[in-house]
């Protein structure tokens, strides 16, 4: 895969994180955190493992961590973790229902969720939160993984 | 039979990985060691989206300047600006003439420091996310003339403190405000001292005076000052009031204090400057 391609992919995770930060902060309030560019990271992983191992996500993760977190080394570590389990299940995954994979993925979703404020805004940490926002990252994980497949069938020329 | 899927998955170059970012992850959270960092890159993206979009408003004002009523709209924002800037400055003289007629002899020098050291800066960005969901609560001002702030100033907004100034990087301010779960404000009521923290949710801090909720005396609405006793901010200025009264989990009385200063309403912020021997 070239540069450009993988450039491409980050922007893409960039541009999740982006509609994350701003739908948040109105949707917060109604207990829901959208978790579009973790989602769109893992789609990209479960979508391609030959193309992603340990040093592509340890950057995506630094890059996000850069411009996004409130703590340096969280995404790093969420993402090189989310690359290693789907490498290991990625073709169980292959025989998932789209609904199977939707309660993965939203799981997954909702535990870098838990221990982002867990780890950084004990505080607010809220129960009521986790299970409205695992209910609608599953909902949207399903819109992600459409969308994301003809993007990445448009840019990759998969026929 | 198998039962594992025959993928290729090195697990010592992932295990590489997660102490990394494990290890940078602990340093940040325990030492702050990539704040300069992230600070710098914070303000750098904050930069560029100022200047594009003062580029895009010079654009736009070019398009538009064939139209009269563009002009109009111009005066109409510089006068409302221009309103802001004098509402931050009256609420500043206010509480100059509600200090001045509680201590006026030992306050005088005080006084004749807040004329010449208060800085008005416009807002340049809240995050908005953090500050609506998270425990970090910071704000940053514009500083296009770089003026060098110190960090601890005492910052004001809409008629009331809001916080304080942390760091500055390019030509942009970060301000801490009260309600960031880091922040300790010494406060006091007519019947007790106690530090206040941030709650890390917007205008809310808390604080736990030690003694028994009988012998408390206040109640929900009660206005609640700065005590001037961690040497910043200057003392028996109105900052809150008091929005419920409760007994955690360990028995100790928790107050919470709704803030007056809502850093979402305000684009104006003063900057008292050389305040250091208040107390």
């Amino acid at each position: 895969m070239k540069l450009s391609n993988y450039l491409i992919i980050l922007i893409s995770i960039i541009l999740g994180f982006c509609i994350d930060t701003f739908i948040n902060q109105f949707t917060v309030q109604l207990f829901i955190e959208l978790n579009f560019g973790f989602l769109i990271f893992s789609y990209w992983i479960f979508a391609m493992p030959e193309r992603f191992h340990s040093f592509i996500p340890l950057i995506y993760g630094l890059v996000i961590d850069l411009f996004f977190s409130t703590a340096f080394g969280f995404n790093m570590l969420f993402f090189v973790a989310t690359s290693y389990v789907i490498h290991l299940y990625v073709f169980r995954f292959r025989i998932f229902s789209y609904f199977q994979l939707s309660v993965f993925f939203a799981g997954s979703s909702v535990f870098y969720i838990a221990c982002k404020y867990l780890l950084l805004s004990p505080l607010n940490y809220s129960y009521i939160l986790l299970i409205v926002s695992f209910l609608t990252n599953a909902i949207l994980w399903v819109g992600i993984y459409f969308v994301m497949r003809s993007f990445r069938r448009y840019i990759f020329q998969v026929t | 039979m198998a039962r594992t899927t025959p993928t290729y998955t090195p697990v010592r170059n992932y295990a590489i990985g997660f102490f990394l970012s494990t290890f940078l992850l602990f340093s940040d959270i325990n030492y702050e060691s990539f704040s300069e960092l992230r600070g710098t890159v914070k303000a750098a993206t904050l930069y560029v989206k100022l200047s594009s979009n003062r580029f895009l408003h010079n654009i736009g004002d070019i398009f538009s300047s064939f139209q009269e009523s563009n002009n109009l709209i111009q005066e109409n924002t510089n006068l409302k600006e221009e309103i802001n800037r004098i509402k931050t400055q009256n609420s500043l003289k206010n509480i100059e003439t509600l200090q001045r007629s509680k201590m006026l002899d030992s306050f005088k020098d005080l006084v004749d420091k807040f004329d010449n050291n208060i800085d008005i800066h416009k807002i340049a960005s809240i995050d908005l996310k953090n500050y609506l969901c998270c425990s970090s609560h910071k704000i940053f001002l514009q500083n296009p003339q770089k003026i060098q702030i110190k960090e601890n100033l005492p910052v004001l907004a809409g008629g009331s403190f809001i916080g304080q100034t942390s760091k500055q990087y390019l030509n942009l301010i970060e301000v801490i405000l009260f309600s960031d779960s880091n922040h300790v404000l010494p406060v006091k009521s007519d019947v007790f001292y106690c530090n206040a923290r941030g709650m890390g949710k917007p205008l809310l801090i808390s604080c736990s005076p030690k003694i028994n909720i009988k012998d408390l005396g206040s109640k929900i609405g009660d206005s609640i000052y700065t005590s001037g006793l961690g040497g910043i901010f200057i003392k028996d200025t109105k900052i809150g009031f008091i929005s419920d009264i409760s007994m955690d989990s360990a028995g100790e009385l928790e107050v919470i204090i709704t803030l007056l200063g809502n850093p979402l309403k305000e684009n104006f912020y003063g900057i008292i400057g050389n305040l250091v021997d208040e107390t």
